[in-house]
């Protein structure tokens, strides 16, 4: 477990000293010069989310682009319940119009509810593959998200109904989802509208979440 | 490139050092999250029956006219409804038990569960009690708990003397497919929808993984009782642990085979008291009426007061009516 710890710390500390973040990008619309992407996006993750990204793009041979985000659970307390993420994505394989890319991503996220407190180290990895033009991109998508290491702080409700659960730091994985949908996209002077939706399945394919589908509407705006 | 290497590697192993220090819990280990069932805790009141261990007390006179209180959910337990046993004090033998899957008693797999099964096992368990052939024998369910109550009378018509049906969501497929699509509104925006459904990038849990998933259920349960909540849920009540592999199990025979314990209903000619409380917007007389016309012959009561859980909140209300209607038939 331990080794996992160090292992995020890792790719915390390396894409935040070198590369900064998933927005859902339209590669080949991305030009040389546009060096910073801002994206605001919404939709049905876990939850009604609404989420601010922002992404910085490397003049790099293949296109790459680091990532910063936050994301927050619509709901009566602000920042009860977010998730932040860390990381970035690359186009690695191009042929013609079709593109490969890739995406990893360190995750802190939260959540608490009357009884309980989450704090949660994790990580998602996802892999797209899709045909881009300068106006538009269509593609196919396929994650995974591990929640890998929880901190639990049980609340007075929950201690009445159980003095004796222990608070503090659970391993080994306490969760993962895998996801598979598609993704789209329009294109227009320095913006991209996008779309992605699929579906979520529990790590053992035989649990589907309370809904089990994902679906978000983003916009993006790229600066020099 | 050296440099930023190195401050990386830093950092982690500092973090190792820092995280070194606090004890880490595994999420499998019996007890970390949930309490043990009476499979692995000796300690806990409990009777082998039917192939599987439950969860059991009891609270009076072994021969006085039995009351078996059956919990609802599925997947609950009898904690929040432990002011029934003060019926001991009014002459009657008063049986509480976490279902098969349920609360403290024993785990299976979600595969195994069905109507028969859990018929039969209350079957055994008032067999197990029962000192005489002649001893009366009532049923006081509620929920869930009612539903199982009316598929028993359902099944064995002649074998009960008199039951108590606290709010049942719904005597068969229709009915509960009604009753929950008026009780279980969701708010896209709200508090609530974001408590119920985004812990589920925290917690998965396997099929029967069943510490992980019955922990998950039990602290999803604020859901029912959230500020403003149409089943006029006051509050938490206690509960021991939730059975998720249970519920789970009867939500998938209610959606694939759809059930109904109505069909023979009208053999049961002994009166059926219904009860429903006056804060449970969803329930109410309607709902109540369109349960009780399937018996012959049914009394339906008002609980003052409270809702969905008032044998909880509201006992002082429950008591004399339930009381009442036991001494007519006792």
């Amino acid at each position: 477990m331990k080794a996992i710890i160090i292992l995020i710390t890792f790719i915390i500390s390396y894409l935040s000293s070198h590369i900064l973040q998933a927005q859902t990008l339209n590669w080949e619309n991305l030009k040389k010069e546009e060096k910073h992407i801002l994206n605001i996006n919404a939709g049905w993750e876990n939850s009604m989310v609404f989420g601010l990204h922002y992404g910085y793009h490397f003049r790099t041979e293949k296109p790459l682009v680091a990532e910063a985000s936050i994301s927050i659970p619509a709901g009566s307390y602000f920042l009860d319940d977010f998730k932040t993420k860390l990381g970035g994505q690359i186009s690695f394989y191009k042929i013609d119009n079709f593109r490969l890319n890739a995406s990893v991503h360190a995750i802190y996220r939260r959540y608490e509810n009357p009884l309980v407190v989450f704090q949660n180290f994790g990580a998602d990895a996802t892999v797209v593959l899709g045909y881009y033009k300068l106006k538009w991109f269509a593609s196919g998508e396929f994650g995974f998200d591990k929640a890998i290491l929880t901190r639990f702080k049980h609340l007075e409700i929950y201690k009445e109904v159980y003095p004796e659960a222990k608070n503090g730091w659970y391993g080994p994985s306490t969760g993962g989802n895998f996801n598979f949908g598609i993704q789209g996209g329009y294109s227009f002077n320095r913006s991209d509208i996008t779309l992605r939706a699929g579906k979520v399945m529990t790590q053992d394919f035989k649990i589907t979440p309370l809904i089990p589908f994902y679906v978000q509407l983003g916009y993006n705006y790229k600066l020099d | 490139m050296k440099t930023n290497l190195l401050y990386t590697a830093v950092m982690a192993v500092s973090i190792f050092f820092f995280l070194g220090c606090e004890t880490e819990n595994d999420i499998n280990k019996l007890g970390n999250l949930v309490p043990k069932t009476v499979e692995y805790d000796s300690s806990l009141p409990s009777i082998p029956i039917n192939g599987t261990q439950l969860h059991a007390e009891t609270f009076g006179n072994p021969n006085d006219p039995m009351v078996v209180f059956l919990h609802g959910g599925p997947g609950a337990d009898y904690r929040n409804a432990l002011n029934v046993k003060e019926l001991a004090d009014d002459g009657f033998y008063v049986v509480f038990y976490d279902q098969r899957g349920s609360g403290l008693s024993k785990r299976h797999d979600k595969k195994t569960y069905s109507i028969q099964l859990v018929l039969d096992d209350l079957t055994a368990v008032i067999a197990h009690y029962r000192t005489s052939p002649t001893q009366k024998i009532f049923l006081f369910g509620h929920s869930w708990g009612a539903m199982l109550a009316t598929a028993y009378i359902n099944s064995y018509p002649d074998k009960i003397n008199g039951i108590i049906l606290a709010e049942p969501g719904g005597i068969n497929k229709k009915l509960l497919d009604e009753y929950g699509e008026s009780s279980r509104k969701i708010e896209l925006l709200s508090e609530l929808t974001s408590n119920l459904f985004y812990i589920d990038q925290f917690l998965t849990g396997k099929e029967n993984q069943h510490e992980i998933l019955d922990y998950k259920m039990g602290i999803s349960s604020s859901f029912s009782y959230a500020k403003g909540n149409d089943e006029g849920i006051e509050g938490p009540s206690p509960f021991w642990r939730m059975g998720a592999a249970v519920l789970n199990g009867f939500v998938d025979i209610s959606e694939n085979e759809g059930f109904d314990f109505t069909t023979n209903l009208m053999k049961y000619d002994t009166k059926v008291l219904f009860l429903f409380g006056e804060m449970n917007k969803s329930y109410g007389y309607s709902f109540a009426r369109k349960e009780a016309m399937y018996f012959r012959n049914a009394q339906i009561e008002e609980v003052k007061g409270t809702g969905h859980e008032m044998i909880y909140f509201k006992w002082e209300n429950v008591h004399p009516i339930v009381l009442f209607y036991l001494n007519e038939l006792k």
